[in-house]
């Protein structure tokens, strides 16, 4: 399946700003699962480009002069292919991901609720573990903000796909279970639904495996993955600081869709 | 004779014998100290005293009133160590931090110590200074801990043990350098008739050693401070200061295209290395936590690249860990393929059932303290805690094993201090510095610390610790 992704992200500021530095992981890599066809970004200055610690492509955009917004788009092509696994050559070892953060710091109540699923590990165990945690959460727009934390969502009963994955680390890292959050797209027939999307993959059997919390899904099909992370805060698309500016308003306009496949030669 | 409370039954005295006559390297200075009367001394105390505060050597408390800066004391009676004894203690260091450098080089390539089964992954990768981003990120020299200090103390029979590696940011190098200057501005007579090899050369140490562990090759070096408000303030600006450096706060700081600068007012200038003095944690708020305003944005990418240097390399607190320390003699044999010249302090791990077991069965008697604490917080001191303070202390150990280990209680040696009625004996410690680029430096000595109150085994100067000069006796040259 081939997607078109446009994503344009849009801050505003009161005041003026005089000086701000961007983390941008807006840029997907090409894998066993996704082959990225083109890309690119759009932005007020030139980003220089690295890798970050979990192997995501990480741009650092720094605008030193007085600013009043920032406008970041990009724009690109991505095959999806219906590989279940994940390929990846990466050194940094799973175990990092068991590894608690203050996000996904587990409380009684998570710790409790994990136990339920201790005993065996594997893709079924997991998938169960997703099934109770949406039933127990269900998907809620505007019941959490960005910054809620695993067990504020969990105690609050509700969340959005942010929080469904932030609780599902959680949980499996009370278990001992490698896991990390994911960053990403998402094509639904829907065109309304918000095109930006978090996950969650297991390392299970030597394989990252996906789990959607929020869509039920451990086959991926329709995701776009942009960048993996210990939490959000690792991968979110776009983290900066900033030195002035007042109140700042942000707006986030992501569109996947499907373009016809040209026939194999 | 000088009025003198002689040293405790089933300790080891530096300068002492249980008998009252005193050591042979400290001969000379207590031939000087017998043709001194008390009045001198004590007025000689007031005047340190008076030109360490214009001097403005103080240290911040942490859990005092806020801004509470205080003077640490210091003492002027020097802890003496024979060149001998002296050179046999520097190889063990140098043999010590060689290794841990070495495991800090490994863990972050290709974990050979883990894959080989000599450390447990989880041990490692579990821990929360073992930093993910430092993967296959290659330094100068393949060196992490540029600067280091051990920590060092004797037990009742006068032999040497290592409490402690600090591979982060250790601090008290400024009084290593302020109490000799002291010292010899007291009693200059002392320092012709003793061969007292100087340490006044370690800020050029320093410099060197920062500027070795640069890509470039005339590297632009700065401190980087937390802030007036650090307890270690008067360290930062008197290095800077006597590097000839520029003291820098992260907001003096900003990334652009892929390097760092320093804002000056004649424009925006490069900078290449960086010494700083704030924790991991600090570092780039885009990296790491979120609410520090103490670093710089960006720094983590422009590091990760390789386009500025930073002292001590981010994750090296992984290495020095409570956790990790008994590992440390192993380490040494694993990658030098040599025997550990200096030993640890026996240690039980509370997180395996069988070692907590013992210590809770042996809480009078051991010093329980955090995994990851530092500066003598959060701990227990057995012998000197209470039968609730120790029931209070039990609680927290079982409820977090993992949190904690456990030392016996070792006796530390003692030194004299001056007090009002003469010399008395009081524990000390000793942190040497140890410089670590192209090759490994050292300055002879180090730092010793004083528990100021007697019998108390807590030298930490956040915790009331003071501080005296520490002499290396050179061999007398024939």
């Amino acid at each position: 399946m081939r997607l078109t992704i446009e994503h344009r992200t849009e801050y505003r500021y009161e005041q003026e700003v005089a000086h701000s530095t961007q983390y941008l992981r807006l840029t997907p890599k090409s894998s066993a699962q996704q082959r990225v066809l083109s890309w690119d970004l759009d932005m007020p200055e030139q980003a220089s480009r690295s890798t970050d610690a979990f192997g995501n492509v990480l741009h650092v955009l720094t605008l030193d002069r007085p600013h009043d917004s920032i406008s970041i788009t990009a724009r690109g092509e991505v095959d999806i292919s219906d590989v279940l696994l994940e390929s990846e050559e990466q050194r940094l070892s799973p175990l990092v991901f068991q590894r608690f953060t203050p996000i996904t710091r587990a409380d009684q109540e998570i710790k409790d609720f994990a136990a339920r699923f201790s005993g065996q590990r594997s893709v079924s165990q997991m998938a169960a573990l997703s099934a109770a945690l949406i039933e127990k959460m269900p998907y809620t727009p505007g019941s959490t903000i960005v910054t809620s934390t695993a067990a504020e969502a969990f105690h609050a009963g509700s969340g959005v796909c942010q929080d469904h994955a932030h609780v599902f680390l959680s949980c499996c890292r009370v278990l001992g279970i490698p896991a990390r959050y994911v960053s990403g797209y998402l094509c639904t027939d829907d065109s309304n639904h918000v095109a930006s999307h978090a996950w969650a993959e297991v390392w299970l059997d030597g394989v990252w495996q996906t789990v959607d919390v929020t869509n039920q899904v451990i086959t991926p099909s329709h995701h776009l993955k942009l960048a993996v992370g210990l939490d959000y805060l690792d991968a979110c698309p776009v983290r900066g600081v900033r030195y002035g500016g007042g109140i700042e308003s942000m707006h986030a306009f992501a569109l996947v869709e499907r373009s016809e496949v040209p026939a194999e030669q | 004779m000088f009025p003198c409370t002689p040293p405790g039954t089933g300790i080891y005295d530096e300068m002492l014998l249980q008998d009252g006559s005193v050591r042979e390297h400290y001969a000379a200075y207590w031939k000087w100290l017998n043709q001194r009367p008390l009045e001198e001394m004590e007025r000689k105390r007031r005047e340190a005293e008076l030109l360490f505060h214009r001097v403005g050597i103080t240290f911040a408390v942490y859990g005092e009133s806020r801004g509470t800066e205080r003077l640490i004391p210091f003492d002027s009676l020097p802890r003496i160590i024979p060149a001998q004894e002296w050179s046999a203690l520097e190889e063990g260091i140098r043999q010590r931090v060689l290794a841990l450098n070495m495991f800090l080089h490994d863990i972050y390539h290709d974990q050979r110590i883990i894959r080989e089964g000599r450390l447990p992954a989880e041990q490692v990768f579990g821990n929360a200074h073992y930093q993910p981003c430092m993967q296959d990120v290659n330094l100068p020299n393949d060196i992490y801990a540029q600067i280091s200090g051990v920590d060092l103390i004797r037990d009742d029979s006068g032999n040497w043990f290592v409490l402690e590696d600090n591979l982060r940011t250790p601090s008290g190098v400024s009084y290593m350098i302020e109490n000799r200057r002291m010292m010899m501005r007291l009693f200059p007579e002392l320092f012709s008739t003793n061969p007292v090899a100087p340490v006044d050369h370690y800020p050029s140490l320093l410099l060197e050693t920062l500027q070795q562990g640069s890509f470039v090759s005339h590297p632009n070096v700065v401190l980087l401070t937390p802030g007036r408000y650090n307890s270690a303030y008067f360290e930062h600006a008197f290095l800077a200061q006597q590097m000839g450096i520029e003291l820098v706060e992260g907001a003096d700081l900003f990334v652009k295209d892929g390097h760092v600068f320093m804002r000056t007012t004649a424009g925006p200038q490069r900078v290449d290395v960086i010494y700083r003095r704030i924790d991991d944690d600090y570092l780039d708020p885009l990296a790491f936590r979120q609410d520090s305003a103490l670093g710089v944005p960006g720094l983590l990418s422009v590091y990760r690249e390789g386009n500025v240097a930073i002292a001590n390399a981010v994750g090296t607190g992984v290495a020095d860990d409570k956790s990790i320390y008994p590992y440390v003699p192993d380490m040494i044999r694993f990658y030098l393929d040599e025997e550990p010249i200096l030993h640890n302090v026996p240690t039980w791990q509370c997180r395996n059932p069988k070692e907590l077991d013992h210590v809770l069965h042996h809480l009078p008697d051991l010093v329980v303290k955090e995994v990851h604490g530092a500066g003598g917080y959060g701990m227990l001191v057995g012998p000197a805690s209470t039968a609730e303070q120790i029931a209070q202390f039990r609680e927290r150990l079982k409820a977090r094993p993992d949190n904690y280990i456990a030392q016996p209680t070792l006796s530390l040696s003692t030194c004299p201090i001056f007090t009002a009625a003469g010399i008395a004996p009081r524990h000390i410690d000793l942190r040497p510095f140890v410089l670590s680029g192209r090759d490994i430096r050292m300055v002879p000595g180090g730092l010793t610390r004083v528990a100021m109150q007697q019998g108390s085994l807590v030298v930490n100067s956040s915790q009331g610790g003071g501080t005296k000069d520490t002499w290396v006796l050179e061999e007398p040259s024939c």
